[in-house]
């Protein structure tokens, strides 16, 4: 099998009028890995795919992949596999013919074909589909043959553009299923732009977090929700996002840090003076109905409920107003007061610029 | 006379053969956030057509605010709108966006500014106003076009799945907006939605709407621990109950893949036991049925873990918290045994549908 291989992009920006869409990148996307470009709409991700593709071209930057350069080189000659959010098939012929196609054009012997179609419908779960008209299936299973067509020729990169977005919803989880299952065999690089967080939590074993045309931080999925780098990854990751502390709920005393929350004082040493907010993720408030001697008290104001049963109760602490997210058994009536502890370690501190400290 | 805001009695639609609403009874207080929460194809639309006006009914009534309405026109039965698609008119400004459901009904200078200024501050919108809706994000829009959809001041208002198909983190800051106008206006909202966490988020009140018909209404809480009928149990919670059919012998439940003691009345014999994510655990707890299972995918919601898991073919869910470090563990293999609490297990008739028992505690 061809080498596989790194995608490094070297100050490149896309500008559309005086927009840039993509504004100075300079990153490398790991070979044999899933990197998932996650962000809201308009946040550059889907431009910057495209650029890797070849669809467009940067404004300004090189693009390489290890070190051969193919910022100018057309889509076709740069190996790709591609799959859109639309499941781009062939109508009127069935399952194989629309996995064989595409290896027709490489130089293949006859039985090499049939492995590959094979090899790929096992993969993907359509083994038995494979003699089906395409219009027989689901927009699920017919986005599981796009995949199976990008994958058959084995090239080095393989791109999703919001594969699953456009699935119908009973067929998800099945998408999902077929695609970790591919992307765990699979030793290609292969980059996934979504907006859905589960997605890119579930896929990724790293997310590009981009906002505003640049990527503010490049982890693995834990990482990145547990140690946000900035108030923006920390809202943006988490259903709800994390839970601000603005600098009006906050004081400083010396190197230390209080807030209505917590009972404790966050030592932050020589830049206590810079923490101008506190974030808290819903889970990491432990909420008794009992007094304990480091508990703080808050006020049920509001509760819905979650994933898996669970409670998420708005709790009030005088001014201060945070969600935190509890087990069934413990949903607490509106009004009602509870008692609550954070660990100092669940609590990031960021400064002026919203950059975690 | 009834003192609800909205009430829909006996309510039936066919189309040629195919019976969409059967019977559809349900009533909507003011000062009530209800979420009418069905699976996809199970009438929702049809139900929301009917409810305003546009389309006419087989048979049953629709009261609002006592009155029966079920043959007046559209417009005159005062209930304000929020569609599933935002078409805002692209040459109006926001500020007109918002005032053409008042210039429909003539509405005076004076009413139109009052209103305008009501809405845009409940949506924090005012700084929009002049725009036009190129100008706006997509978020922006919505939130215009909720804002239009309240700029008639009554106090019925239908929402039509007004948030589906958008960003993960719009829907997220929507939801809280749509809590707190509901909660300052005191109006009665009836939101219609297939999706269980936009239900479970929003709802005071929840009716569940399978097969064309409201099979039970109630607070959210009681409908999400008691349900009255399997489909009550599937189409609320995320992420969906486990479904298991079997037979019931002597008080004991038997399947495929587990038994349980449990407590039914007398002259069942097909049952299904419906179990929520939250009454399975992994690893081996006391007083529990332990079962082998394989995973099949791991969801990465964040805040915890969907495990998608295979128990002889049967497709399983189960939700382990983030914080839950022993749990998380357990799933690094494949291979795992998982705990079912009996007494999270609910039973239904298998014909009915309707609950029939519960599992019997081992403790």
């Amino acid at each position: 099998m061809s080498p596989v291989y790194d995608i490094n992009l070297e100050n490149v920006t896309k500008s559309f009028g005086s927009l840039n869409a993509v504004d100075d990148i300079t990153f490398t996307i790991p070979k044999s890995s899933v990197t998932v470009l996650l962000g809201p709409s308009g946040c550059g991700k889907t431009t910057l795919m495209r650029m890797i593709a070849g669809l467009e071209s940067p404004t300004a930057g090189n693009i390489y992949f290890d070190d051969i350069e193919v910022t100018r080189v057309p889509t076709k000659r740069r190996n790709l596999g591609m799959v859109f959010q639309y499941p781009v098939i062939y109508r009127g012929t069935s399952v194989k013919r629309n996995l064989e196609l595409p290896l027709l054009s490489e130089k293949l012997s006859s039985e090499e074909i049939s492995k590959r179609v094979h090899d790929v419908a096992d993969l993907l779960g359509i083994s038995g589909d494979l003699n089906k008209m395409v219009e027989e299936l689901d927009n699920g299973t017919r986005q599981k043959i796009a995949v199976g067509r990008a994958i058959a020729r084995q090239p080095q990169i393989i791109l999703f553009d919001e594969p699953i977005t456009n699935i119908d919803i009973t067929a998800k989880l099945e998408l999902k299923r077929s695609l970790k299952e591919v992307f765990s065999r699979l030793s290609q690089t292969i980059v996934y732009v979504t907006h859905d967080q589960t997605e890119a939590m579930t896929l990724a074993d790293q997310i590009a977090l981009m906002q505003d045309g640049v990527i503010t931080q490049c982890a693995p999925p834990k990482e990145i929700y547990e140690k946000p780098k900035s108030q923006f990854a920390g809202w943006f990751l988490g259903n709800p996002g994390i839970n601000f502390i603005e600098k009006e709920q906050i004081s400083q005393t010396g190197t230390g840090i209080t807030s209505s929350l917590f009972s404790q004082t966050l030592e932050a040493g020589s830049m206590a003076s810079k923490v101008k907010a506190l974030g808290v993720r819903a889970e990491a408030i432990e909420v008794n109905t009992k007094q304990s001697p480091h508990s703080r008290a808050a006020r049920v104001v509001r509760k819905s409920l979650g994933i898996g049963g669970q409670y998420l109760l708005d709790l009030e602490y005088g001014s201060l107003k945070v969600k935190a997210r509890v087990s069934h058994q413990l949903g607490r009536e509106i009004g009602e007061n509870v008692w609550t502890t954070v660990n100092s370690t669940d609590i990031i501190m960021f400064d002026e610029n919203g950059v975690a400290i | 006379m009834s003192n609800s805001a909205l009430e829909v009695q006996g309510l039936s639609k066919s189309y040629g053969e195919k019976s969409v609403l059967k019977d559809l009874s349900f009533t909507a207080a003011l000062n009530d956030f209800s979420v009418i929460c069905g699976k996809p194809g199970n009438g929702k639309s049809v139900l929301v057509r009917t409810i305003m006006g546009l389309e006419d009914v087989d048979s049953g009534q629709i009261i609002v605010r006592g009155q029966d309405v079920t043959d007046a026109d559209s417009g005159s039965r005062n209930i304000g709108y929020i569609p599933q698609s935002f078409a805002l008119y692209p040459h109006f400004s926001v500020r007109e966006n918002i005032e053409y459901p008042l210039d429909l009904i003539k509405a005076s200078k004076e009413v139109k500014a009052e209103a305008v200024s009501r809405v845009s501050e409940l949506l924090k919108i005012t700084d929009l106003l002049e725009k036009k809706p190129v100008q706006l994000s997509g978020g922006q829009k919505q939130r215009v076009a909720i804002a239009r959809g309240l700029s008639k001041s009554t106090d019925v208002y239908v929402l039509d799945d007004p948030l589906v198909g958008l960003d993960f983190k719009l829907r997220e800051r929507l939801i809280e907006d749509l809590r707190l106008t509901q909660e300052q206006l005191k109006v009665a909202f009836v939101y219609i939605t297939s999706d269980p966490l936009e239900a479970l988020q929003l709802a005071k009140t929840v009716l569940i709407l399978a097969d064309g018909k409201i099979v039970q209404q109630g607070s959210l809480a009681d409908v999400y621990d008691t349900p009255s009928s399997l489909p009550s149990m599937t189409t609320l919670g995320f992420p969906e109950a486990n479904v298991v059919p079997g037979q019931i012998m002597d008080s004991i439940f038997t399947s495929q893949i587990f038994s349980a003691t449990v407590d039914v009345g007398t002259g069942h014999s097909s049952a299904i036991a419906g179990i929520r994510p939250e009454g399975i655990s992994v690893g081996k707890h006391p007083g529990t049925i332990s079962i082998d299972a394989k995973l099949t995918l791991l969801e990465n919601l964040g805040s915890e873990f969907a495990a998608y898991l295979d128990i002889k073919g049967n497709q399983f869910v189960t939700v382990v918290s983030r914080t839950d470090l022993e749990g998380i563990k357990l799933l690094e293999s494949k291979d795992l045994t998982l705990s079912i609490k009996p007494e999270a297990i609910t039973l239904f008739d298998a014909v009915t549908m309707k609950k029939i028992g519960k599992g019997v505690s081992r403790v």
